[in-house]
């Protein structure tokens, strides 16, 4: 029945508000499947020549899924070919990759002090859009057969239409292997907002705290739930796992790579004002050493 | 419309005003119908403004008139009561309260959303199929809800749908089209407005009977309404085969599960809103159940659906809207001492004289009439007078105006329509216009009538025609 109340809108506005959000809730993000291509690889390594092939030949073992479906080119720079970050982007710039596989350190013995990853994948993560895997150092990397990628880990904050991430994640997932979708919503920056909430007499602080986590969970979990179908449709001889949580990152994800015994961890590291890595995969990156990462 | 406990003796009194005190209390009502229409200039809410007259008339009207005083004569018993609490017609308080707590609870189920959702994706993203679902829901919606709710619903899913869709420069021409059909919606049925509530208890027209006269009209609007809609704000169809799948890839994204928190739930109350149709369609036919009234109907079904959630049915009464109750209580108070003033039947002499234009003529004249006063100012005090006035004009032979006579539907009619012609003239397009504003779009007061005006007249005049050759 029509309560033609003219002063009403008040009320009408918050309403209107209200269902404006259960629509938008209702409006989910789907994944889009694409395929990736990997069409030639950069090894990038420091050591002699014979020392660099047998890096190279260690990585393409590694990474024996890019074979799935493509013939790919691979190159292998040793450290005679390059002494500074400059001659190394030349190098890039010349063979135009499209991975760049290398480790961290580049000619220097300070990887023994787990605080930075070298100027060479500092400068390179940011100054190309080349994905780049950085390998476990040489000197530290276990003898023996090689892992494979049966379990790879895509790791983000926010997955919710990161097409691109799932997408290169799913690429280097071995046959029959796992991939894990992680979503971790960071507790300090939820907490940072839950204060500022709790001075707002307006808002039910509880209500917030549970509504906020349920919704950026909730939404998480359906964008994953989106990836499974649209890998299961696209005939990839993969499984999809997912995990959405949320705690302090950098202890989360580290639990989360022990957990799932990831043999490669997916994440991006472009900073949108290209100052530096990613403000989470820079801490990741130098916090998991033992695990190849391909830095997006 | 009278309240259910007023005694007939006490409400036909004819007391002895002078014409005088038949102008005061004139002047104070024009004072009120002038405040109302400058309720967002006084920034005060109308449950106030009309209490504040209530007040000040009750007052007078205790010096200066000969108010029917307690005991009422009830069923044969002698009642005592303050005089204001007859004056208020309980039966309709009843049915906004219940109706509006109804809803409300259902509302929770998901199943409006789930509706809205389902038909944007059966649309396939489509403008031009979209803006016919989105018509023909606001439509029903206003029907079976109530034409507030309604618009807030198919409003905001507007924004939502066509911002994915992008195609936010039609937002305008759909929102102002829904807004429009809000009013169209409202007179399908006996309660799907106010007006249609007061007028059509007065007149005594059943639930069925007014659906019967009144859905050929509003199915004929409707479709001018949209047609217009469509060429007046160039909606047009997808004629390429990538927009059109695209279009699809984009409305497919919505999930209309999403909102449903219970499915048990949802189909209680899908099976619940089914029997309120049902129940209040058939109040007028059912033994004992026609003795309580639609009121009765509307709050059972209310306190029903409470029970989901038992512990926490505080958050739905702070939810009612108190303001509207407010104001018709007040309101009612206001008009029942104007009748005593006699203000009632002086307006009604002048209303008798466009009558007496003929049967045609003064039949249409009361309708633009009524629909030029709702476009400016609220149509239930006008609609409460109305038909007070039309029930104390007998025919010629002296016989009760049967519920069939065009003068009933004259007003029912002209208190709808009324309401698209300013942004003004209705809630429900004043909602339009707060969605519009809350998206960055311009549109003025003049903006409003400018672009409201051709559909309000092409309405107004479909039901001229309907009024005087079909009904």
């Amino acid at each position: 029945m029509t309560s033609p109340d003219h002063g009403h809108h008040g009320t009408a506005a918050g309403k209107v508000d209200q269902f404006e959000s259960v629509f938008r809730a209702a409006t989910k993000t789907r994944f889009e499947y694409s395929a990736v291509q990997v069409e030639s690889v950069l090894v990038v390594s420091d050591r002699d020549e014979r020392a660099a092939a047998a890096f190279g030949e260690r990585v393409r073992s590694q990474f024996g899924v890019l074979k799935r479906g493509e013939n790919i080119r691979w190159r292998v720079v040793h450290g005679g070919e390059y002494h500074s970050v400059p001659a190394l982007l030349d190098i890039v710039e010349t063979e135009r990759p499209g991975l760049i596989c290398t480790y961290r350190h580049l000619h220097s013995d300070s990887w023994q002090w787990p605080y930075t990853l070298g100027e060479y994948i500092d400068v390179l993560s940011q100054v190309t859009t080349t994905p780049i895997i950085v390998l476990p150092h040489p000197d530290v990397q276990p003898e023996g057969a090689v892992r494979g990628t049966k379990v790879v880990m895509a790791m983000t904050d926010h997955l919710v239409g990161d097409h691109m991430l799932v997408n290169w994640a799913a690429r280097f997932t071995d046959e029959d292997g796992r991939l894990v979708l992680s979503n971790v919503e960071d507790d300090a920056v939820l907490k940072r907002f839950i204060e500022a909430v709790g001075k707002i007499p307006s808002i039910d602080t509880d209500n917030a705290r549970v509504t906020i986590q349920d919704r950026l969970e909730r939404d998480a979990r359906d964008f994953m739930e989106s990836c499974s179908e649209e890998i299961i449709r696209a005939e990839l001889p993969i499984s999809v796992e997912s995990v959405v949580t949320h705690g302090h990152h950098l202890t989360e994800y580290s639990r989360l790579v022990e957990e799932h015994e990831a043999d490669l961890l997916v994440m991006h590291t472009k900073d949108e004002d290209q100052l530096a890595m990613h403000g989470l995969a820079y801490p990741l990156a130098i916090e998991v050493r033992s695990v190849p990462l391909l830095l997006l | 419309m009278l309240a259910i406990f007023v005694p007939q003796a006490a409400d036909h009194i004819v007391p002895e005003v002078s014409v005088g005190i038949t102008l005061f209390f004139t002047g104070i009502l024009v004072a009120l119908i002038v405040s109302l229409a400058l309720e967002e200039k006084l920034h005060a809410k109308k449950s106030l403004i009309v209490g504040l007259y209530a007040v000040v008339t009750l007052l007078l009207g205790a010096i200066l008139l000969p108010l029917p005083y307690s005991p009422y004569l009830i069923g044969g018993h002698e009642l005592s009561m303050p005089v204001y609490i007859p004056a208020i017609d309980w039966g309709v308080i009843t049915i906004i309260f219940g109706a509006s707590l109804f809803v409300d609870v259902t509302s929770r189920s998901g199943l409006f959303t789930w509706i809205a959702i389902r038909l944007t994706k059966a649309s396939g993203g489509d403008p031009v199929r979209l803006l016919w679902l989105y018509g023909i829901m606001t439509v029903v919606f206003s029907a079976v809800l109530n034409n507030v709710t309604a618009m807030i619903i198919v409003g905001s899913l507007t924004a939502v749908s066509l911002n994915k869709l992008e195609r936010n420069d039609k937002l305008l021409g759909f929102l102002l089209v829904e807004g429009l059909l809000t009013n169209v919606g409202g007179l399908l049925t006996l309660i799907s407005s106010v007006p249609n509530i007061i007028v059509g208890t007065a007149a005594n027209i059943s639930f069925m009977a007014f659906f019967y006269r009144a859905s050929l009209f509003v199915l004929v609007a409707t479709i001018a309404t949209i047609l217009l809609g469509a060429k007046r704000f160039d909606i047009v169809g997808l004629r390429d085969e990538d927009a059109r799948t695209e279009a699809q890839s984009l409305v497919v994204s919505f999930d209309e599960n999403d909102g449903i928190e219970s499915q048990g739930f949802f189909w209680f109350a899908s099976a619940m809103l089914v029997l309120f149709i049902v129940a209040i369609a058939t109040t007028s036919v059912m033994p004992y159940v026609s003795d309580l009234g639609m009121g009765f109907v509307a709050m059972a079904f209310a306190a029903v659906m409470l029970i989901k959630y038992k512990g926490e049915v505080d958050q739905f009464y702070r939810g009612v809207d108190w303001d509207l109750l407010g104001f018709f209580a007040a309101l009612f108070v206001v008009i029942n001492v104007m009748e005593h003033a006699q203000v009632l039947a002086l307006i009604g002499q002048g209303v008798e004289r466009i009558v007496d234009l003929g049967p045609t003529l003064g039949t249409g004249a009361v309708m633009v009439a009524t629909a030029a006063f709702s476009s400016v100012t609220d149509n239930i005090p006008l609609a409460a007078m109305l038909a007070k006035i039309i029930a104390d004009m007998p025919l010629a032979d002296g016989m009760v105006r049967p519920p069939s006579d065009p003068l009933w539907w004259a007003v029912i009619f002209g208190a709808n329509l009324g309401g698209n012609i300013t942004p003004i003239g209705s809630a429900s397009t004043l909602v339009a216009v707060t969605i519009i504003h809350k998206h960055g779009l311009r549109l003025s007061f003049g903006g409003f009538v400018r672009k409201a005006l051709p559909f309000a007249l092409m309405q107004i005049a479909i039901a001229a025609l309907y009024l005087l050759w079909a009904l």
